[in-house]
């Protein structure tokens, strides 16, 4: 769906800092930025990744993002190790700007359970809920 | 502060076109299409840039020399009518008070250019002074706009407009002209390294803009051929910072001193008495405490205001006041005060970027080639 001018995909989980989750059917999530938080940042220019085997929690500082103009932390959508990150971002962080959902993906994050998975999700935005946050926003 | 913020003369342009964003109480435009295309508009052809929101203030009677040369730390007396130059306020202290550009209109009249977030206080410091001199002080800020027009086709974009030829004009002069009918000074500097120019437009109040829009309007038309573009605030910073120009607020304040910020050139301590002599003079003696330096990251990161800067034995060196990511280095590039022993070009640093130690190199100013880019670029590159 979209909010305004913003893409904001069914089926992902959206946090109140602009990153999504998508649970991937071998139960690890892959996350990133979204559209909203792209179009803010404007020109990405460098990221700063988590180093895989990295323990993170839900809601914590894990990884930073570079504009031009401004440093932004990423934000851990949910709690786990990190099992992979889009090292292709460190060449090319534009992908960031030009796919945030697709090739701009930046972590893979394995939870630490099934059902503390399920709980961290439930304080997540579903998409109709996020896009309502981000119309909000813009007022 | 608080309440709104306030707009300048071109802001009918602005809204609806750029990233507006704060700026010292200004409503500002920090991009329109983005900071990376207009930086290098400016550095490879043309770019326009409002600068209404600085403060101008005219400083006028037969006491204004003398009052000028006291409150400012260069020789203004050498100050040649139709020349401007850089300068800057100290107090007692010798910290900075403000930087400036004077600009010298006749032998009792001089405009001042100062920074927008220092507009009330430099005005009260200069009436303070004033006291029992023969001078007049006033804020022509909401009555003259000022727009930058700057790159190495700035030259070709304003010389049609004028009413006169502005191509003879040496850098840090000046003339009265007319653009479209209109009153105006040209002025050949700026704050982005390259060729330039910046037009004061007279008579503009703020509550009627038509003829400072007229005038905008008509630079982007004679620029379009030249590819022109209007630069936000965004490009403003990464433009003077990959020049090495300092930012009041950010790599200078009250709290630095003219010889600490590397800004010695514009302290003549041989003139007799102004604001700060005494305890510049020993600074001189004894040298600064801390130097500012420009520092290029050798590995990727972009480092901000306020991060530590380290040896590389890891011992604390200093701190970052101005970081961006150069669009024309494609690097992360900064200015730093360090330890002096730490500041000569060629020394390794490190620069803490949230935890990950980048490697950096002290430079000299420019950051860029200045054989290929800035004004005193070879002819022809």
């Amino acid at each position: 769906m979209k909010a305004g001018e913003y893409e904001v995909p069914e089926g992902l989980y959206y946090t109140r800092e602009h990153e999504w989750a998508k649970v991937l059917p071998d139960g690890t999530v892959l996350m990133g930025i979204t559209d909203y938080a792209q179009k803010k940042l404007h020109e990405i220019v460098n990221i700063e990744l988590p180093e895989v085997g990295a323990e993170v929690s839900q809601m914590e500082a894990f990884a930073s993002v570079d504009s031009v103009k401004a440093t932004s932390e990423i934000y851990a959508p949910v709690s786990g190790t990190v099992v992979e990150v889009n090292e292709e971002l460190l060449d090319r962080p534009e992908l960031l700007n030009q796919d945030p959902y697709g090739e701009g993906w930046i972590a893979k994050i394995k939870p630490r359970s099934r059902e503390g998975l399920e709980e961290e999700l439930r304080a997540l935005m579903t998409a109709e809920q996020y896009a309502n946050y981000i119309r909000g926003l813009e007022g | 502060m608080g309440g709104e913020l306030r707009r300048t003369h071109f802001y009918a342009f602005h809204v609806g076109r750029a990233r507006m964003g704060e700026f010292a109480g200004f409503e500002m435009p920090i991009w329109y299409e983005g900071i990376i295309p207009e930086h290098m508009a400016v550095r490879e052809a043309v770019g326009v840039f409002d600068v209404s929101h600085m403060g101008r203030v005219a400083v006028e009677g037969p006491d204004a020399e003398a009052l000028l040369n006291y409150v400012l730390t260069s020789d203004i007396s050498s100050l040649r009518p139709g020349r401007s130059s850089y300068s800057l306020m100290c107090n007692e202290r010798g910290g900075i008070i403000d930087d400036v550009v004077v600009l010298r209109r006749s032998d009792d009249a001089f405009l001042l250019v100062v920074n927008a977030a220092n507009r009330s206080k430099d005005l009260r410091w200069l009436v303070e002074h004033a006291r029992g001199r023969d001078v007049a002080i006033r804020d022509l800020s909401d009555d003259v706009a000022m727009m930058a027009v700057q790159g190495p086709k700035a030259r070709n974009v304003i010389e049609p407009l004028c009413d006169k030829p502005i191509s003879g004009l040496k850098w840090h002069s000046f003339t009265d002209a007319r653009i479209s009918g209109t009153e105006v000074l040209v002025a050949r500097m700026g704050y982005t390294g390259e060729d330039g120019f910046e037009i004061y437009i007279w008579d503009a109040p703020l509550d009627r803009p038509e003829k400072a829009l007229r005038i905008w309007d008509a630079v982007l038309e004679a620029g379009r051929d030249f590819g022109i573009r209007p630069c936000g605030l965004g490009a403003r910073d990464t433009l003077r910072l990959e020049a090495g120009f300092r930012l009041y607020g950010a790599d200078i304040d009250e709290s630095t001193t003219p010889f600490e910020a590397g800004l010695s050139f514009a302290v003549d301590l041989g003139k007799e008495d102004f604001v700060g002599r005494e305890v510049l003079l020993k600074e001189a003696e004894k040298g600064p405490d801390k130097v500012l330096v420009c520092l290029k990251l050798v590995e990727k990161g972009v480092p901000r205001h306020g991060y530590k800067v380290l040896g590389t034995d890891g011992r604390e060196a200093g701190w970052v006041t101005s970081g961006t990511f150069s669009p024309l280095l494609r690097r992360g590039i900064a200015m730093a005060y360090v330890r002096p022993e730490l500041s000569g070009p060629g020394t390794e640093l490190l620069v803490d970027l949230r935890g990950r130690r980048a490697r950096a190199v002290v430079v000299e100013p420019p950051f860029y080639d200045p054989a290929r880019y800035g004004r005193k670029r070879r002819a022809g590159m």
